[in-house]
């Protein structure tokens, strides 16, 4: 550590190159994670907040609740108890007085079940009539406050904004919760159908028609328009990046391990231990990661403060934790493969003849 | 009493065709006490006896025995074990590491072996002799090759070794500097019962020397 925190001090510019160079990779590796986990959440986020097990769809809706109906007489044949809840789907555009318009999911739900009791509301209240609707926060950003008055689609019908809930939003859109009522008109369905889907947070629930198909959770999150394919680019991205990233800090500690090799050598020559020298260069590489990790986990803190509320970035312990590791493996790893040259440094190189 | 013994020793390089003997059959002995001093021209094979005599090179026949240790029966750790403990290297390329001050140069030292150095009044005393005691806070860099060459010297002897192999110690030094060097090395092998091998072509070390051979063509002889 002394020899690797003296060098560093010496040569500032090398050293200092080096952590710039670890802070952008650092950096773009912590933005691009921030915003794969940021994009993933905003597909999930309402999936989430229900903590629920299953879904149940329409056989024939190829898994997705957006194209799937739930006939009243399937309905039927399926006993809820009070783990299910049944919900309805509907893309939609609201729009109020002297405000933008916003694409949406509307999500129709009944009160008496789990889904409703579950949700939070972050100001007002839930949605009690089928011309109340409770909406994400995202609505406060565009301007939408406590009892705006909102038509949905084409339609003329004004629902009443009477509550905020926070972090609700389907396939990136913010959710609006209102009722089944509410999504039947909005669907152009009749009384005939019952719902897009039931919602059980039994891990054992089982339907016994085959009109019907039942997914895990994680089935049905990964069956969402666009969801898989989107987090399979940014892992690919993330992981090409973090091989390159070992790639060139490897190259970059081997050159400058290379340019130490004289001195290594006359080090040898006085009897200092082979040890010395490699914890000298390993410690030296974590000190040079782990100083370009804070920058870049500063620099992307101030990113995160500047963004504008809409970009979907975010964070969680483990992926940060992930993060980081995974660039401190690949710098240790980067300070390991010169090991085998420093062990075998001839210290006879160094003497004349 | 003798510390450091080379016997029989022969080194050769590369094979068949390309076979070179740089040294035949070499015998050599250093007691404590004194300074031997090993002169040859260039390309005579001082270093290579100085690098196998501190155990860095392992000849191809004979052995080196340093205080009763034969060096063929030790291991690597225990060679470096024994050149950082007893042994005291000066060489030509100097053996400063740049990027460490003159004052961290023995801080190294003190870090990979933390007993047995010199006292820092002993170090201060060492440093005044030299002529570099004001240059403490300068790095290898921003010395002249002479104040280098010293620094190295005093590096080398802070490890307070009982055997210190010099590899053209004053080539760099002019006539005043090389007096002060020879009269330091011959103090340090009288007050302080060292053993001083030197390997140079200059002659005005001379005058230091308890014994002297000579090395030509990869044999040695008493001068």
């Amino acid at each position: 550590m002394f020899l690797a925190l003296k060098e560093i001090r010496h040569e500032k510019l090398r050293y200092g190159l080096i952590i710039g160079m670890i802070v952008l990779v650092s950096y773009l590796v912590f933005v691009l994670s921030g915003l794969a986990y940021g994009l993933a959440q905003q597909n999930t986020q309402a999936i989430s907040s229900w903590n629920a097990s299953k879904v149940v769809l329409n056989s024939d809706a190829n898994d997705s609740l957006s194209q799937s109906l739930i006939t009243k007489q399937t309905a039927d044949k399926v006993k809820l108890t009070t783990h299910e809840a049944y919900i309805g789907q509907a893309g939609v555009v609201a729009k109020a007085k002297g405000q933008a318009k916003l694409s949406a999911q509307f999500l129709g739900i009944n009160q008496s079940q789990f889904i409703y009791k579950r949700v939070k509301v972050t100001s007002g209240h839930k949605p009690v009539t089928s011309h109340q609707i409770m909406v994400d926060d995202s609505f406060k950003d565009n301007g939408y406050r406590l009892g705006d008055k909102v038509t949905l689609n084409s339609t003329d019908t004004q629902y009443k904004i009477v509550g905020f809930t926070h972090n609700a939003k389907l396939s990136v859109a913010p959710v609006i919760y209102g009722t089944l009522g509410t999504w039947r008109t909005l669907s152009h369905v009749t009384t005939a159908f019952q719902a897009s889907g039931i919602i059980t947070n039994r891990d054992n629930f089982k339907t016994k028609t085959s009109d019907l198909s039942t997914l895990t959770m994680s089935k049905f999150i990964n069956k969402l328009p666009g969801y898989s394919a989107q987090n399979t680019t940014f892992t690919f991205m993330i992981g090409f990046l973090m091989i390159i990233a070992m790639v060139v800090i490897a190259v970059f500690l081997y050159i400058l391990t290379m340019q130490k090799l004289p001195n290594y050598a006359v080090l040898r020559a006085q009897g200092i231990p082979a040890k010395v020298l490699v914890t000298t260069t390993v410690s030296q590489a974590l000190i040079l990661v782990v100083g370009g990790l804070a920058i870049g986990a500063a620099l992307t803190l101030a990113t995160v403060l500047a963004l504008p509320a809409g970009v979907p970035m975010s964070f969680n312990v483990p992926l940060l934790a992930g993060v980081t590791g995974g660039i401190l493996l690949t710098g240790v790893i980067g300070a390991l493969i010169p090991v085998k040259v420093i062990l075998n440094v001839d210290p006879v190189s160094v003497m004349g003849g | 009493m003798s510390v450091l013994e080379v016997k029989h020793v022969t080194k050769t390089f590369g094979h068949n065709t390309n076979e070179v003997t740089v040294l035949t059959d070499v015998n050599f002995t250093a007691a404590a006490g004194e300074v031997s001093l090993v002169i040859g021209p260039s390309g005579s094979g001082k270093s290579t006896f100085l690098t196998i005599a501190g155990g860095i090179q392992t000849p191809t026949a004979g052995d080196v025995v340093v205080q009763g240790n034969g060096l063929s029966q030790l291991s690597g750790k225990a060679r470096d074990a024994l050149r950082l403990n007893r042994i005291g290297f000066i060489l030509q390329a100097y053996n400063l590491v740049p990027y460490l001050t003159v004052k961290d140069q023995f801080a190294l030292v003190d870090r990979v072996k933390p007993k047995g150095n010199l006292s820092a009044a002993d170090l201060r005393h060492l440093l005044e002799k030299l002529g570099i005691s004001q240059l403490t806070n300068q790095y290898p860099a921003e010395l002249s090759g002479g104040q280098t060459q010293r620094v190295a010297i005093a590096r080398a002897l802070y490890q307070n070794p009982d055997i210190i192999l010099a590899d053209e110690p004053t080539a760099a030094l002019d006539s005043e500097r090389v007096k002060v060097v020879g009269q330091l090395l011959h103090d340090l092998a009288k007050e302080h019962n060292k053993a001083i091998v030197v390997v140079t072509h200059d002659l005005r070390l001379k005058e230091f020397a308890d014994k002297t051979y000579a090395i030509m063509d990869g044999k040695m002889t008493v001068a």
